[in-house]
């Protein structure tokens, strides 16, 4: 199985990464660091799959050469299940790209990731409605610490494509 | 299905009315500190004393301590004579190759691969670096970088750049082969030539910045005031006369954090170990190279070929054309080399400059093409025409000074 560890810079990718396969990424607190990808291998139930630090990228519409890399990665594995990570604190923006993802047909789950600083600044996310909206397991994590990790994992064979129609109509449009 | 732009922003703004609920934000220590780091009136003097903070802590650890206190005690006490003594020949032509001149009384002036070439790499770089990124890799974490970035946006946009060319450029006085690899970051091609090239003519590496502080302590501050001159000279030339468009820069201002040790450690380890994988063997290799040049008479003769050049043009002794060959494997040992050689200040402080800026070293040069030959090639011309320009500048400010 083939895993892909995407999302927006410098929302914890790399720690994830370390934290899933134990390999020497480092991780900055700013973003672009990530520039050459890294391959690592995790266990998933037993099972040996290969996990890639995707450079993080705002969107699948590329705006620079490490974006690039990004969006042809996502591309070159097409039978790939995609890790997103989306700050938890500003989710907005992160489910712009799981979206993007989600409507080129890839199986997802979702790590909404540094939790902690998103009850700091008082801002809740309601988990639950948010994956029966989207159709795709939610979880929240704090990367740094490694709460959620695993539950995370367990999830990953759950992920399945979604119908961009039916996001549509759990959150209730009309369109 | 795929949705537009409009329709997906659409989507999500329903979604986070049902998921999202913000409670009263409270403006916290942190906010406050975030705040006062951004804001010019505060920030600026706050990035002068980071800054200066970084450089004497450097200076003093990297410099004082470790190479002064320790190093030069190991090498030039135990290791040195140990060698001279022990290695079969003296005076021979393998013996001049690795151990170099028999009378040496200290490992600068031996220049054989493993006194001289062992002692730059180990002695002062090494200390000198680690250092640096112990460093870098903890205002990186904190999350002082990208306010950084913020402060210095206006000033690089007059050369083409905006803020973020601080991290390519910052990471290059570590290391350029980093810095050069940083320069993904930014959006247009026509930044990135720029970039690169400003990095591999004006910002000296680490090593070159610890030997400097060893060998050249009184002069180094014109080296630095002539390359940061350079670096600011040039890109503004650069930015005019290169076609493409140097976008505005909106950046993510991270919250500061705690750096978690286990990282720090982690990131100077691969660091380190990254110097000593690329970097130690070009040392070694390039004083034995360098060794076989001199003894081949090849040096002679370009020194005599390239002299008028040297002598009218730049000013500089006809001897620094050796350590200019030599810069092309490893900067860091020419600026050794450079500093043996009789000269007077102003013709030091002109070599040094011209050492860090005519090429760059082999491993950043191997990075460069990996990231674009037609990149390379252009920034290469730019290079000989900067060199020559700056390096007849540099002259004549000499000249005009009276101290040329």
């Amino acid at each position: 199985m083939n895993v892909l560890l995407m999302g927006h810079p410098n929302v914890g990718k790399s720690v994830f990464f370390n934290r899933l396969t134990g390999a020497n990424v480092t991780e900055s607190n700013y973003p672009g660091t990530t520039v050459d990808f890294t391959k690592g291998w995790m266990k998933i139930d037993g099972e040996d799959a290969e996990l890639v630090d995707v450079p993080g990228t705002f969107s699948l519409d590329p705006k620079d050469k490490a974006e690039e890399v990004a969006v042809a990665m996502l591309h070159e594995n097409k039978d790939a299940k995609v890790i997103c990570v989306i700050d938890a604190s500003k989710i907005e923006r992160g489910v712009y790209l799981a979206l993007e993802i989600l409507e080129e047909g890839y199986p997802m789950v979702i790590a909404l990731n540094m939790w902690d600083a998103a009850v700091d600044k008082n801002i809740l996310v309601d988990v639950n409605n948010l994956q029966r909206i989207l159709g795709v397991p939610v979880v929240p994590t704090v990367a740094i610490s490694g709460e959620g990790i695993r539950e995370l994992t367990s999830k990953l064979k759950e992920a399945k494509p979604v119908e961009i129609n039916d996001i549509i109509k759990n959150a209730g449009c009309l369109t | 299905m795929k949705l537009t732009v409009d329709q997906r922003w659409d989507l999500i703004d329903k979604i986070a009315k049902q998921t999202v609920t913000f409670g009263e934000y409270k403006h916290t220590l942190k906010d406050a500190i975030g705040e006062l780091t951004v804001k010019p009136l505060t920030g600026i003097p706050i990035a002068i004393a980071v800054m200066y903070a970084f450089w004497s802590v450097f200076g003093s650890f990297a410099g004082t301590l470790f190479t002064d206190g320790f190093m030069v005690k190991l090498f030039d006490g135990r290791f040195l004579p140990w060698i001279q003594d022990i290695f079969p020949g003296a005076g021979g032509w393998l013996y001049y190759i690795i151990v170099g001149n028999p009378l040496a009384d200290n490992s600068f002036e031996a220049f054989g691969m493993l006194t001289s070439g062992l002692f730059v790499a180990i002695g002062i770089v090494l200390p000198a670096i680690f250092i640096f990124y112990l460093m870098l890799a903890l205002l990186e974490d904190i999350g002082y970088m990208p306010r950084l970035a913020v402060l210095i946006d206006t000033v690089l946009h007059r050369i083409g750049l905006h803020g973020y060319a601080i991290v390519p450029t910052i990471l290059s006085l570590g290391c350029n082969v980093p810095g050069v690899a940083a320069t993904r970051i930014l959006e247009t091609r026509k930044q990135r030539f720029i970039m690169m090239t400003l990095l591999a003519i004006f910002i000296p590496c680490g090593a070159q910045i610890g030997i400097m502080e060893k060998v050249i302590p009184d002069t180094m501050g014109w080296v630095l005031l002539y390359l940061i001159g350079g670096y600011f000279l040039f890109g503004y030339i650069l930015n005019k006369i290169i076609p493409g468009r140097s976008p505005e820069f909106l950046i993510d201002v991270p919250p500061y954090r705690k750096p978690m040790i286990s990282n720090l450690r982690k990131k100077v380890w691969v660091r380190i170990a990254g110097f000593f994988k690329v970097a130690l063997p070009f040392v070694l290799l390039g004083c034995g190279i360098v060794n076989v040049l001199y003894l081949t008479g090849f040096i002679d003769w370009i020194g005599n070929v390239l002299s008028p050049v040297f002598v009218s043009w730049f000013g500089v002794p006809e001897a620094t054309v050796g350590p200019l060959i030599a810069a092309f494997l490893r900067k860091d040992l020419a600026v050794a080399q450079l500093s043996v050689i009789e000269m007077t200040p102003y013709q030091m402080i002109t070599s040094v400059v011209l050492v860090s800026i005519y090429f760059p070293c082999v491993a950043t040069f191997a990075m460069m093409i990996k990231e674009g030959a037609k990149e390379l090639l252009g920034a290469l011309a730019v290079l000989f025409a900067v060199v020559f320009l700056y390096g007849g500048l540099i002259h004549l400010i000499g000249i005009l000074l009276g101290v040329a």
